[in-house]
């Protein structure tokens, strides 16, 4: 099996750099999985079959046609929204929070479903009624978002339901959304609020107190995100060698292969390593950008801006949440966290940017 | 609107939102600068008190041995039960299910909460200490149901000879609130740490620094939840060093033996080196009983005895030396060319001063014609008298402090008292009264103000043995610090004859005739003594004093000094026994029962 083999027949239609950035990150974040599980390589194990299962979609995807993802757009959507509502009422409950569904040997997590499943409903319902997007649209559109959240909201899910909402609000301020009514409805917000906020009952209060100001509970959340910290600051410039973090080592620090995985990293191989890290993120990052700049019409374009957005809204909000800029919302870093649905729903986004970008001259506007 | 509109718009939000993003990215690299590089070394430090724990070992306390290598003072292993508060929150629980296997008293829950209340981290708290080996074998038995109790091996100070010397050995007890102090002011604070016993009484207390060593301590990575994981670094303990006494156990045993229920002390010394041999102060009591701090019965028990038995009468007990002051008042008056043999009195049986006032002789009817040498064989009282009256106090009180009285001997035992030599001056400051030569007449036989401790009187005894060395008690072998001895203080100007009159007397003592004659008879080797009787209530003039109608905390106190053998002294003994009457016959066969022993080990003949 020679090189050019290989490059024809399988690496075709991927996108060689995006694809390579991506495999750079995943081999860090497995040689980190090490660490922060304790030297035990069976979660490392597990995570390189969801690399493997995701790399296969990705594969996949790539080789699909445009308008089957168009086709499937809506049934993705409609098939989380029923998992969301099975999972509220018979999920595994886990930290408080129903947020798994439990299918024998795995456990699938529908909210991280929805990263995929909402941008693909947005992009195709705006593509349906491209012909006249007006305020009825838009506030459609905003239905669309608001069911999923609230279903995550009432798990209770909060950062995650936040984030929900937040892809979702980016994908109708890029249809066109008029700024004169997110003004508007800014100003009107921060009128109402205060009204809202008496309409609020006392835990619902507490709760989003707490997610504001960590401190509020030092010994719960508050004391997760000093011990990240302490991790982050103790990794100085060169880390403290790989294995050698005692945050990480000793138990000091929290969910260290889910949420806490790059509090592990930064720790063990310290600023030098963060920063060549986000230096590859920010590429996969512009890399996205860049792919969906060159798309020709308007569902690519928002379903590839909504994908990447919404990855790296989860990449941002987990690294300010470990250095303490950002409340503990409980969210993974994508390509990095241990985790089979968030693994497969990151790879499964990229594979659709890429579908999309190959795919962006076949269909003409 | 149509779908260019659209394509446009979002190619301009979608520039909008990307440079948020990266203005984010920016943010969050800032974050990340700001704490990994700028905020390095304190978080570093963080993470370090995050995961490291100071444990500190403290020190074996050293052990004290006698001259004969026998241990006085020992360390045994020590079993206790062990909890860390955190993981034993529901106290009475614990304590329940304990209860079960080993006996916990409402003594030891008191115990664990005081120390809890005091610690500052969550070390484990000793819930159970010294197990008994019954206890021990239960708990390993049934450790597999309490995992959270550890079981901690220290050594514990043990006496094993309980009671016997503890006047000088002292005791350890727990470090109270005031010894913390002492320690802090002294800069000894490290030495301390994690130790709970400090020395208290006695040589424990006198060479503390030594015995107790020096705590070291270990650097333990422990998890997140206190679990140690490993040792990063071990600084040891400095051991606390053996102490070797001069005291020989044997015949510290022979000599409280001897007492049998007498209260009293006794010192034994030998002359040439000043080594305290026996060292003696009677009643005693168990210095065990402190260790763990003593119960607040056993110490009122202790402390409002009539007896006494915390009063270490060897250096604290002030007495009236009685007639074992004689010789040294002899040689006052030699010194100062009074009563140069032949010179001789002829006694009556009382002295009469200033032909007013009569002082009697403890023998009615007088001893006759008497001679220095034989007023000390027989201790005449009538000769001491008029000798005293014509001596003066300042020239007897100049005389009696080259021997010691008056000053601290420097042993090296904690606490010491200098006993009294009072003259005009002490009696105007203490009682603003005058002087009355009656006072200084039986000064001259020892009654008086005067007070003299046990060991001033051996002290003073050995150096009649031996007056051209100035010695130091001392109880510690080898001791290489002593104090210096006052040169202003010495018997090195005693003329050779002076001291051949009172030794010659002091032979004569044990011979016929003289007041512990019996004791004299059937030994190889000759005693030169001398008796005191000391009154503990003064008589009126014409009252006969008469033992068997007399209670005993008042009968008289019998004293008795020695040394032998005479022509060769090899030791030296001061007795005194409380209420014990006339000092030749209570105090004198326990001198003789020390002689025998040593005497008799030393070179037998």
């Amino acid at each position: 099996m020679s090189l050019p083999f290989l490059e024809n027949y399988f690496l075709k239609k991927i996108d060689r750099p995006l694809f390579g950035a991506i495999i750079i990150i995943l081999i860090i974040g497995l040689i980190n999985l090490i660490s922060a599980n304790q030297q035990d390589i069976t979660h490392t194990i597990s995570q390189i079959i969801n690399i493997i299962i995701g790399i296969g979609l990705l594969y996949l995807i790539c080789y699909i046609q445009k308008k089957s993802i168009l086709f499937f757009a809506p049934w993705a959507y409609l098939v989380s929204i029923l998992l969301l509502f099975i999972v509220n009422f018979f999920g595994i409950e886990s930290h408080g929070a129903q947020r798994w569904i439990d299918l024998g040997i795995l456990n699938i997590q529908p909210s991280e479903f929805l990263k995929i499943a909402l941008p693909l409903m947005l992009a195709w319902f705006y593509d349906k009624y491209s012909y006249r997007i007006d305020y009825k649209i838009h506030f459609m559109a905003g239905l669309l978002v608001i069911l999923p959240f609230y279903l995550v909201l009432s798990q209770p899910d909060l950062g995650t339901s936040l984030l929900i909402l937040w892809g979702g609000l980016i994908i109708i301020f890029l249809a066109g959304l008029s700024t004169k009514f997110i003004t508007a409805s800014f100003f009107g917000f921060l009128i109402s609020s205060p009204f809202i906020w008496n309409s609020l009952l006392l835990y619902q209060k507490n709760r989003i107190l707490s997610l504001i100001d960590p401190f509020s509970d030092p010994l719960g959340t508050g004391y997760h995100s000093i011990q990240s910290i302490i991790a982050l600051g103790s990794g100085g410039f060169y880390g403290r060698g790989w294995l050698n973090g005692t945050q990480t080592k000793l138990d000091f620090l929290p969910e260290t292969t889910t949420d806490f995985i790059f509090s592990v990293f930064s720790e063990e191989f310290g600023f030098f390593g963060v920063i060549t890290v986000i230096a590859i993120y920010i590429f996969i990052f512009y890399r996205c950008i860049w792919m969906t700049s060159k798309m020709n019409d308007n569902f690519s374009r928002l379903l590839s801006a909504g994908l990447t957005f919404s990855l790296f809204t989860g990449f941002v909000i987990n690294l300010g949440m470990i250095s303490g800029l950002f409340p503990i919302v409980g969210t993974p870093l994508p390509f990095f966290s241990y985790g089979g649905t968030s693994m497969v729903v990151s790879l499964i986004s990229i594979g659709i940017i890429m579908n999309l970008y190959i795919n962006k001259s076949l269909i003409a506007n | 609107m149509d779908k260019y509109y659209i394509k446009f718009i979002l190619g301009n939000r979608l520039r909008l939102i990307m440079y948020f993003f990266l203005i984010v990215f920016g943010l969050i690299i800032f974050r990340f600068f700001y704490i990994q590089i700028l905020q390095n070394n304190y978080y570093l430090t963080r993470a370090f008190d995050n995961s490291i724990k100071i444990v500190p070992i403290a020190p074996t306390r050293g052990l004290i041995f006698d001259r004969n290598n026998i241990i006085i003072a020992d360390n045994k292993l020590n079993y206790s039960l062990e909890i860390i508060p955190s993981q034993n929150e529901n106290l009475s629980k614990v304590v329940d299910s304990l209860s079960k296997v080993v006996s916990i008293s409402l003594r030891d829950i008191k115990k664990y909460k005081r120390i809890l209340g005091n610690q500052e981290y969550d070390n484990s708290i000793p819930i159970k200490s010294s197990l008994t080996a019954n206890e021990l074998a239960r708990f390993a038995i049934n450790s597999y149901q309490f995992p959270n109790v550890e079981l901690k091996e220290s050594v514990k100070r043990f006496y094993p000879k309980g009671s016997l010397g503890v006047h000088f050995l002292g005791y350890i007890n727990r470090i109270s609130k005031k010894d913390l102090i002492t320690i802090k002011n002294k800069e000894r604070t490290k030495n301390y740490i994690g130790t709970d016993h400090i020395g208290k009484a006695g040589v424990e207390l006198q060479y503390e620094t030594e015995l107790h060593g020096k705590s070291g301590f270990q650097q333990i990575e422990v998890n997140s939840i206190g679990v140690p994981i490993r040792t990063l670094k071990t600084y040891p303990a400095k051991e606390g060093s053996n102490i070797h006494l001069t005291i020989d156990l044997e015949m510290q045993k022979i000599a409280e033996n001897a007492f049998k229920n007498k209260k009293g002390a006794l010192i034994a010394l030998d002359p040439k080196n000043g080594e305290i041999l026996a060292y003696v102060s009677m009643p005693t009591y168990n210095p065990t009983l402190f260790i763990d701090g003593i119960s607040h019965k056993n110490w009122d028990k202790l402390n409002n005895s009539s007896h006494k038995p915390l009063l270490d009468r060897a250096i604290n007990g002030l007495y009236p030396p009685g007639s074992t002051i004689k010789p040294f008042v002899a040689i006052a008056a030699l010194e100062n060319k009074l009563r140069t043999p032949p010179f001789k009195i002829n006694d009556p049986g009382y002295f009469s001063l200033n032909n007013s006032r009569r002082f009697r002789d403890w023998k009615i009817g007088g001893h006759g014609e008497v001679d220095i040498i034989k007023a000390i064989a027989v201790s005449c009282d009538t000769f001491f008298y008029g000798l005293a009256v014509e001596l003066g106090i300042p020239k007897l009180n100049k005389s009696l402090t080259n021997f010691g009285f008056g000053i601290k001997t420097g042993v090296d035992l904690p606490n010491e008292k200098s006993g009294l030599l009072a003259d005009a001056k002490w009696k105007k400051k203490r009682y603003n009264k005058k002087w009355y030569s009656g006072e200084t007449a039986i000064t001259g036989i020892g009654q008086g103000f005067t007070l003299v401790t046990p060991m001033q009187l051996a002290l003073a005894t050995s150096k009649i043995a031996f007056p051209n060395l100035s010695i130091v008690p001392h109880i510690r072998l080898n001791s290489r610090q002593l104090k210096q001895n006052n040169s202003t203080y010495s018997t090195k100007e005693i003329s050779n004859q002076t001291i051949a009159w009172v030794k010659e007397g002091m032979e004569n003592v044990t011979e016929d005739g003289g007041t512990a004659a019996f004791i004299g008879k059937n030994i190889k080797y000759k005693i030169a003594a001398k008796t005191g009787t000391a009154q503990v209530f003064g008589l009126k003039e014409g009252d006969i004093y008469d033992e068997e109608k007399i209670p005993d905390h008042l009968k008289d106190h019998a004293l008795f000094i020695a040394y032998a053998p005479a022509d060769e002294p090899k030791i030296t003994v001061a007795i005194i026994v409380e209420n014990g009457g006339h000092g030749g016959s209570t105090a004198g066969p326990i001198a003789k029962k020390i002689f025998d022993y040593y005497l008799a080990n030393e070179s037998p003949q």
